[in-house]
C-alpha cells in the first residue's frame, strides 16, 4: 500500500547515509616509533614519542568515551620545511615553536603563564572567564582577542589572526567550526585534559603543551615541583588524628549533586585525608541525588565544600531552606571554590585548579585539619559570607 | 489558471533584489573588509591572502548556504500551507523539525543513556546531520504511514503535530538528564548556524532542495487543484493519495535537508508564503513557487548578515533574528491590509 | 423534449450507504444525454450520499453504476475527470482566486502538466463566463461575491471542465427564489444546448416538476423515477410529505398547506 514513495525516499536516506558517511577522517596509521619519550606517570589521557627532533604526541582520550585518539606530530619548523609527510598519517602537523596560537578553555591558560609563553596566544573565547592577572592584562591590551563562544567560534576573527594551531576541547567530535579551521590549514589539536581524574594526571598535561614551544626541560622542572610539594602536603595530611566527614554540592530544585568517589575532587579530599561520604560510590563525575538521600547521609557532616555556586549563607539559605538542616551550615563550616573570581568574574578554581593541585591541597588540609597549616591564607576556598 | 507574464517585471527585480543582498552578506562580517576590496577579490578569484580566504571559503559558502536555506524552507512551507489548506502551517506542522531535534538531542545528550550513540561520533561533523536526518525522516515515515490511511488532510495534520509534541518531550526528558555541556551543545544546535558546512555537504544540501524543488513542479497541478478543497481536486482528476504523498516527500527533502545541515530555522517557511502571497496578489503557484523561493532566499541572506553584526566577534543566533525580522514584517503587511485572505 | 440515445449514467439496484450502515437501497434510474434531472426526498433521506457516490467519491454498498458502457470503478481519477465534473456545497477552500482563475481550475484535465492554457482551453472560460453572466466580475476575487454570484461561478467551472455529465448538490439553497430560478434554467439551458446530462439534488419540488426533465424520488422504498408527468400521474408526490400537513396538487403541480 505504501510502496513506491516509501521506497523511493527510504532508498534516498540510505544513499544520503552513504554520502555523509564517505570522505571522513580515516584513522592515523602511526609508524612504529622506536624513539622513546618523556615518561607520563599520571596522565592517562596522552604520551610523548620522540624520534629525533621530532614529537609524536598521543591524546588517547579527547573526551569521555571515545572510539579513537589523535596523533599529532610537532616538528621544528626548519625541519618540517624539508619533510615529506603523507596525508592523513597525523591528525595534525604543527612547526614548532608555535608563536601564534588559540586556546579554548580556561585550564590552558596556567599552562602557557607557567612555561612562559603567553604572548603566543592571540585569541580566546569568552575572554572575560579568564582569572590570570597577567593574561588579563594581554586581553586588555588587545593582544588576546575575542573570539566569540566555544561553541560558535567567530570564523572570520580566527581566520584573520592565522593562527598555527588551536588547541580545542571537545564533548565529542561534532564541532563543524574545527573542521572549517582543519580545511583552512589550521592545525586543531584537541586538549583531553579535563577527562583526567587524578590531580596530578591533570596537573602533568603541562608536559603536553611543552612541545608546542620546545620548552620540555622547562615542563619537566615545573611539574616535578609541583608533584613534590603535592607529595609533601600529603605526607603532612597523614598526620591528622582524625579525619573529617565531607560534604560536597547543593540542591538546584529537586536534584543534588555531589561528586563521584572517583571524580578529581574525590580524590583531592582522600589525599586531604577527609572521609568524604560518598567515597566509596562509583562514578567519577557528578551523582544526581534527591535531598533525601543526601540529609540521611551528611546532615551531621563537618565540613560542606562547593554549595552550587552560592557565596553567602544568606543565598544558601534563600535557594532552599531545607539548607538549613545540616550540621556545617549551623556550625558555619561552609567553604566554596565560587568566591575567588578573576577581575571579570571567571573562577579561579576552574582555571588554576588543574594545574596546581599542590595549592589545592594545602587548601583543603587548612580547612579539614586547621592546626597542621595555621598559617596558611585560602586561595580557593573561602567560607561563606 | 492565469499566466505569468503580469509578473515578469516583479521577478526581475527579485533576481535583482537577491544579487544586491548576496552581496550586502558577503561584505559585511566580523572582520572589517572594505568594499572595494570585496569586489576586487571576487572578482580576480581567490588569491592567498587571509581577506580572499574569508570571502571565498566562509563567507560564500554561508551565502550559498542560506540561499539553500531560505528557499527551501519556504518552498516547504508553501506546500504544507497548501496541502493542509491551513495559513498556519508551517514546513515544520508534521514533526519535521521534532524529529531531528529528537536525533541530535540523542546524539548530543543520549550519550549517557545510550553509549552504543556514542560510536556514532567516529562519523565525524556529520554525525549530526545524519542524526537529524534519520530523526526527521522517521518521524516523516511515520507520517506518510498515517497519510495513507488517513482520508481527511485535517487528520493528518494533527497526527503530525502529536508526533511533533511526542519527539519534543523527549528531547525534554534528555536535557533534564543531560550535563550543562551537552546541554549548551544541543542548544547552539537548536539555535540554527548557517556556517560552516564544507563543499561537500553544501553540494549535498544542493541536491536535496533541487530534487525537493522538482517534485515541488511535478505536483503544481494538484497544487492549484487543493485550492478548491480536496473533493473538488479528486473530481479534476488529481490523484489524491500519490499527491499527498509526493507533497510530503517535497517537504521532507526540503525542510529535512536543511534542518539536518543549519538546524531548526524557525519563522521562515512559515511567513515568506504570506509575504508572497499578499506582494503578489495570486494564489498560482507556477508563480507563486519561483516567488517564495527568492523571497525566502533574500529574507535569510538579510537576516544573516543581522545575525553576523558587523565588526563584533559575537554572532547573534539566526534562529531569533529570522523571527525578529520576519514577524514585524508580516505584521505590517496584514495591519495594511486588514485582514487575511487564504 | 430533448434526451435520446444511449444512457449516459444509469444505477441498478444500488445500494449506498457507509460500511455496514445502508442509507438507501434498491435505486434505478437511466439517464441519456441531454437531460436536466432532479433528486428529491425529504431531509436526511440519502441524496448527498447518493450524489456522493455516483461522483465516486464514496464507494458503494452493492449494485451497479454504470458510465456509457463501463462501470464507474473501473475509472481512473483522470478518465473520470473527463466524464464528469462536480458542484458541491462546500466553499472552495481559497477564497482569494479570482472568477476567472477558478473557473480556469476547470480546464485542469485538459491542460498539460504546467497547467497552461491553450487557446482552446481560453475559448472555454470565455464561453463558460458569457453564458452564466460573469464577464464583469472575471478580475473579482471569490471573496468579494454574494452567494448567487459564488455558485454561478462554480457552476461555471463546472461547466469549463467540459464534461458530459454534471452533478450538482443542492445547487440553489440560499439563494432567493429569482437567483433559483435563474440557476436553474441556466442548467436546464446547458443541458439541452450542449447535450450535457446534469444531475443535481435540490429541497425545490415544485421547481423541479416545472424545470426538470426527469425526476428522481428518493423514499427509501420504490424510489420512482421518471418523467414528472410520469411520477404525477403514479401520486408518488402525495406520498412524500405526511398528508394532514401539507397535500400535492396535481393540477398545479404544487403543495398546498392544509390549515
Amino acid at each position: 500500500m505504501i510502496k513506491q514513495p516509501f521506497y523511493t525516499i527510504t532508498i534516498f536516506f540510505l544513499a544520503l547515509a552513504c554520502l555523509l558517511g564517505c570522505g571522513q577522517r580515516k584513522g592515523p596509521v602511526t609508524g612504529a616509533p622506536d624513539g622513546q619519550g618523556p615518561k607520563i606517570a599520571h596522565a592517562k589521557g596522552f604520551s610523548i614519542q620522540k624520534q629525533g627532533v621530532l614529537t609524536i604526541l598521543n591524546v588517547s582520550a579527547p573526551w569521555p568515551g571515545a572510539q579513537k585518539g589523535f596523533t599529532y606530530l610537532l616538528a621544528p619548523k626548519e625541519k618540517l620545511a624539508t619533510m615529506r609527510i603523507a596525508a592523513g598519517t597525523y591528525d595534525a602537523v604543527v612547526g614548532t615553536p608555535v608563536d601564534k596560537m588559540v586556546l579554548t578553555s580556561t585550564t590552558h591558560i596556567p599552562a602557557l603563564e607557567a612555561l612562559g609563553t603567553l604572548e603566543s596566544l592571540v585569541g580566546f573565547p569568552d575572554p572575560d572567564l579568564i582569572s590570570s592577572p597577567v593574561a588579563r592584562s594581554l586581553v586588555d591590551n588587545g593582544q588576546i582577542k575575542d573570539l566569540g563562544m566555544n561553541e560558535e567560534i567567530n570564523m572570520e576573527i580566527v581566520l584573520s589572526l592565522s593562527p598555527e594551531v588551536v588547541m580545542g576541547f571537545g564533548i565529542n567530535d561534532t564541532n563543524r567550526a574545527y573542521e572549517t579551521l582543519q580545511r583552512a590549514g589550521i592545525a586543531v589539536v584537541y586538549n583531553g585534559d579535563w577527562v583526567e581524574h587524578s590531580p596530578l594526571g591533570k596537573a602533568e598535561w603541562i608536559k603536553f603543551f611543552a612541545p608546542f614551544f620546545q620548552k620540555e626541560a622547562e615542563a619537566d622542572s615545573i611539574f616535578s615541583q609541583i608533584e613534590r610539594a603535592y607529595g609533601q602536603a600529603a605526607e603532612l595530611a597523614k598526620k591528622a588524628r582524625r579525619r573529617p566527614t565531607v560534604l560536597t554540592g547543593g540542591l538546584y530544585k529537586d536534584v543534588w549533586h555531589v561528586a563521584g568517589g572517583e571524580s578529581w575532587f574525590a580524590q583531592f579530599l582522600r589525599d586531604a585525608q577527609g572521609d568524604y561520604l560518598w567515597a566509596d560510590s562509583p562514578g567519577s563525575g557528578g551523582i544526581a541525588l534527591g535531598l533525601e538521600a543526601v540529609l540521611v547521609k551528611a546532615k551531621e557532616a563537618d565540613i560542606w565544600l562547593n554549595p552550587s555556586a552560592h557565596t553567602s549563607y544568606a543565598a544558601l539559605a534563600a535557594a532552599n531552606p531545607h539548607h538549613r538542616q545540616f550540621r556545617a551550615f549551623g556550625n558555619r563550616k561552609v567553604y566554596s571554590n565560587a568566591k575567588a573570581k578573576g577581575e571579570k568574574g571567571g573562577v579561579l578554581f576552574y582555571e588554576l585548579a588543574p594545574q596546581r593541585p599542590d595549592l589545592v591541597l594545602r587548601d583543603l588540609i587548612h580547612i579539614l585539619h586547621p592546626q597542621l597549616l595555621p598559617d596558611h591564607s585560602l586561595l580557593f576556598f573561602k567560607p561563606l559570607d | 489558471m492565469g499566466g505569468t507574464r503580469p509578473y515578469r517585471f516583479s521577478f526581475v527585480l527579485l533576481g535583482i533584489a537577491l544579487l544586491l543582498s548576496g552581496l550586502l552578506n558577503i561584505s559585511s562580517g566580523s572582520v572589517d573588509i572594505p568594499f572595494d576590496q570585496v569586489v576586487s577579490i571576487l572578482l580576480n578569484g581567490g588569491s592567498g591572502d587571509t581577506w580572499s580566504y574569508i570571502i571565498w571559503e566562509y563567507r560564500i559558502p554561508k551565502a550559498l548556504t542560506a540561499i539553500l536555506v531560505g528557499g527551501g524552507l519556504s518552498l516547504s512551507g508553501l506546500l504544507m500551507q497548501t496541502l493542509f489548506r491551513n495559513p498556519l502551517a508551517g514546513p515544520f506542522v508534521l514533526g519535521i523539525s521534532s524529529g531531528a531535534s529528537l536525533g541530535a538531542a540523542l546524539l548530543l545528550m543520549g550519550t549517557s543513556l545510550a553509549t552504543g550513540l556514542a560510536t556514532l561520533s567516529f562519523l565525524g561533523d556529520i554525525s549530526l546531520a545524519l542524526a537529524a536526518s534519520v530523526g526527521s525522516f522517521l518521524v516523516l515515515l511515520v507520517v506518510m504511514v498515517m497519510a495513507q490511511r488517513v482520508k481527511d488532510s485535517m487528520a493528518l495534520l494533527i497526527i503530525g503535530l502529536m508526533f511533533g509534541s511526542i519527539s519534543s518531550a523527549l528531547v525534554s526528558v534528555l536535557a533534564y538528564f543531560s550535563s550543562a555541556e551537552n546541554l549548551q551543545r544541543f542548544v547552539f544546535w537548536s539555535l540554527g548556524s548557517l556556517g560552516n558546512l564544507s563543499a561537500g555537504q553544501l553540494w549535498l544540501l544542493f541536491g536535496m532542495v533541487a530534487l525537493g524543488i522538482l517534485l515541488a513542479y511535478a505536483c503544481l497541478k494538484p497544487l492549484n487543484a487543493f485550492l478548491l478543497g480536496e473533493h473538488y481536486a479528486q473530481s479534476l482528476g488529481v490523484p489524491l493519495k500519490r499527491s499527498r504523498m509526493a507533497i510530503i516527500t517535497a517537504t521532507g527533502l526540503l525542510a529535512g535537508g536543511v534542518t539536518a545541515f543549519a538546524g531548526p530555522i524557525a519563522f521562515v517557511g512559515l511567513a515568506v508564503p504570506h509575504l508572497s502571497r499578499q506582494i503578489f496578489d495570486t494564489m498560482e503557484h507556477r508563480v507563486l513557487i519561483p516567488a517564495v523561493l527568492l523571497y525566502g532566499a533574500v529574507l535569510m541572506l538579510l537576516c544573516d548578515t543581522v545575525a553576523q553584526w558587523p565588526n563584533s566577534a559575537n554572532v547573534l543566533p539566526i534562529n531569533a533574528i529570522t523571527s525578529l525580522v520576519g514577524a514585524p514584517v508580516v505584521i505590517w503587511l496584514l495591519v495594511r491590509k486588514r485582514k487575511m485572505i487564504f | 423534449m430533448t434526451g435520446s440515445g444511449t444512457s449516459r449514467l444509469s444505477a441498478e439496484d444500488l445500494s449506498i450507504g457507509y460500511g455496514k450502515r445502508t442509507v438507501v437501497g434498491s435505486l434505478g434510474f437511466d439517464l441519456g444525454p441531454g437531460l436536466l434531472c432532479g433528486i428529491v426526498g425529504i431531509n436526511g433521506i440519502g441524496k448527498s450520499t447518493l450524489l456522493r457516490t455516483l461522483a465516486g467519491f464514496q464507494p458503494k454498498l452493492s449494485g451497479r453504476i454504470m458510465m456509457g458502457d463501463r462501470a464507474l470503478e473501473e475509472h481512473t481519477p483522470g478518465e473520470l475527470s473527463r466524464e464528469l465534473s462536480v458542484v458541491l456545497t462546500e466553499p472552495p477552500a481559497s477564497r482569494n482566486l479570482s472568477v476567472r482563475e477558478l473557473i480556469a481550475l476547470g480546464r485542469q484535465p485538459h491542460t498539460n502538466w504546467l497547467g497552461q492554457l491553450s487557446s482552446l482551453d481560453r475559448e472555454a472560460i470565455a464561453q463558460s463566463l458569457d453564458t452564466f453572466l460573469l464577464r464583469d466580475l472575471a478580475l473579482r476575487k471569490c471573496h468579494e461575491l454574494s452567494d448567487g454570484q459564488l455558485q454561478r461561478v462554480l457552476i461555471a467551472r463546472a461547466m469549463a471542465q467540459d464534461t458530459p455529465l454534471i452533478l450538482l448538490d443542492e445547487p440553489t439553497t440560499h439563494l432567493d427564489l429569482f437567483h433559483k430560478v435563474q440557476i436553474l434554467k441556466m442548467l436546464r439551458q446547458l443541458a439541452h444546448d450542449r447535450d450535457k446530462t446534469i444531475l443535481f439534488t435540490t429541497h425545490e419540488i415544485e421547481l423541479a416538476i416545472q424545470l426538470c426533465d426527469r425526476i428522481l424520488i428518493v423514499d427509501g422504498q420504490e424510489n420512482p423515477y421518471g418523467t414528472p408527468c410520469e411520477l404525477i400521474e403514479g401520486k408518488y408526490f402525495e406520498r412524500l410529505f405526511p398528508p394532514q400537513m401539507v397535500q400535492f396538487d396535481p393540477s398545479t403541480g404544487s403543495f398546498k398547506v392544509k390549515k
